[in-house]
């Protein structure tokens, strides 16, 4: 038998901040974006109040929650303690005056959106020079380290890129293509970053919470390759604007996402717990939504007439599939959280609680309803251009966000 | 009853509070030696590496054992090889698990 001894003590604090700055960013994101009414029915994305919705939603709501996720998940899933938890407080402060400082100057002060901007990236940066440090400690690597290494290389890629736009509306760079950039910009953004993050992640936290055991790990390089793959060809088809090479790319990330969901369908039937947590069954849901809206994306490909709607398809991907994993799974990384503040040193003395009776999961059905009607009836009435459908369905997800918030915070109440 | 018997018990004490199923149905623990000096050696495993609860589980083994009358020092050795499997799980383990 070969022991192992190492302390991987999780530090509450750090993405406990994050999380709770999230909570508050994803309730202003919602209510900014009915201000935008007009403008997302009318199919007009790149305005002020919707810029700003958007990176509040990805930057202060996504990213912020991510990073703090990251903070917990890291040592879990490499074995690799954080490499300064002090540096990690430094970042948090950073991204959060840069978050928010940003998503207010593309509203209200847009001459000010390349230093605030400055001061978000710099947060960003701060983050990924932490991982660095981290992940290079981490002894044995594996396939998680893949897609969580590259998934944080495209998040570099991505601020590099925002970086180049806020110079170019600010300053103007002569001979680059704005356009092209802004395209490969969303895309690295949420299919490189986003995506590829919750690929390797789920790989983890599947098994953990199904309680899996017998599968193999051989098709997650076929994942890998494919969705890459299909990255770097969508990315080549915006450089040189060539619609054939553009389907092909989609056409490669649907495979990579199909191979996924495959991947996660034989983990999910190796598992010993029948009955799953329903959040976490959430989550899994939004794992459909995602391999849907990818056939969607391929399928939209092939009617260049219509790519005008591959701006709805970029929100309900955010939302569907990105925001509906990370509200998933926050309902069992919070409450591991504080059940591990609280009560690792009590275990074996006293009586403790489980981890799912420190969250209130008779609320989750609702919510997780309110998210979807409200989700489709933004599309619909997008797609109707009926305003009042859109706002009683955005009515629906901010009352949804600020019953999850508050959930949430009951958490750390208890 | 003898100490590795009570120290078995007081095992059961312990429980994993994701699955809410203690440590000895679980099957995470391989052995408990009992050296002539009553010292006692656990040598256990976790359901996957990595898993989050790790320090939390182990700690709370060792606080489990160590106030037992007759123990003078508890170790506790975290092993990952053998792998755990839903074979080491009692039936009574099986059978909460399966709900």
């Amino acid at each position: 038998m070969i022991s192992q001894q190492m302390k991987n003590e999780t530090t509450i604090k750090l993405p406990i901040s994050f999380i709770l700055y999230s909570l508050i960013a994803f309730v202003f994101s919602q209510v900014f974006l009915l201000f935008a009414a007009d403008d997302m029915i009318n199919g007009v994305f790149r305005t002020p109040a919707i810029w700003s919705a958007a990176h509040l939603l990805i930057l202060g709501w996504a990213l912020m929650v991510a990073m703090g996720a990251m903070y917990q998940l890291v040592p879990v899933a490499f074995l690799t303690p954080i490499w300064s938890e002090r540096f990690g407080f430094f970042q948090f402060g950073i991204s959060l005056v840069g978050v928010t400082s940003f998503a207010i100057s593309l509203w209200f002060f847009p001459t000010f959106m390349a230093y605030t901007g400055a001061i978000a990236v710099l947060g960003i940066l701060l983050f990924l020079f932490q991982m660095l440090m981290t992940l290079r400690k981490q002894a044995k690597k594996n396939i998680l380290t893949l897609f969580v290494g590259s998934a944080l290389v495209c998040l570099l890629a991505t601020i590099t890129l925002g970086i180049f736009l806020t110079i170019n509306i600010n300053f103007g760079i002569s001979g680059i293509d704005h356009l092209a950039i802004l395209k490969t910009h969303i895309l690295m953004g949420i299919t490189g970053w986003f995506t590829l993050l919750i690929f390797g992640f789920s790989y983890k936290m599947v098994p953990m919470f199904a309680l899996a055991h017998g599968f193999s790990m051989n098709l997650g390089k076929w994942v890998y390759v494919n969705y890459l793959a299909g990255l770097l060809v969508t990315i080549l088809s915006f450089i040189i604007e060539n619609t054939v090479i553009f389907q092909i790319g989609l056409l490669l990330l649907f495979v990579g996402f199909t191979l996924f969901t495959y991947h996660i369908y034989l983990i999910i039937k190796s598992r010993l717990k029948k009955k799953l947590d329903k959040p976490f069954v959430f989550s899994l849901l939004s794992i459909l939504f995602g391999l849907l809206l990818h056939l969607f994306g391929f399928l939209l490909s092939l009617f260049p007439g219509h790519y005008s709607l591959f701006g709805l398809l970029i929100y309900v991907y955010l939302f569907s599939w990105i925001v509906f994993s990370i509200i998933g799974y926050l309902y069992k990384i919070v409450p591991f959280l504080w059940w591990t503040h609280r009560y690792s040193k009590v275990i074996g003395k006293s009586n403790v609680p489980t981890l799912k009776q420190m969250i209130n999961d008779r609320l989750s059905n609702p919510i997780f309803t309110f998210f979807i009607i409200g989700v489709a009836g933004i599309v619909g009435g997008s797609l109707l251009k009926n305003i009042n459908l859109f706002y009683i369905s955005q009515l629906l997800i901010i009352v949804a966000v600020l019953v999850f918030a508050i959930v949430i915070i009951n958490v750390v109440r208890k | 009853m003898n100490l590795e018997e009570r120290i078995y018990d007081q095992l059961r004490q312990v429980i994993d509070p994701e699955l809410n199923i203690n440590v000895v149905d679980l099957g995470l623990i391989y052995e408990v030696s009992i050296s002539e000096n009553q010292e006692v050696i656990i040598t256990m495993t976790l359901t996957t590496p990595g898993c989050p609860l790790h320090d939390s589980i182990t700690s709370g083994v060792k606080y489990a054992i160590s106030h037992l009358e007759g123990v003078k020092d508890v170790e506790v050795l975290l092993v990952w090889h053998p792998a755990w499997s839903p074979e080491r799980m009692t039936p009574e383990g099986m059978r909460q698990l399966r709900g």
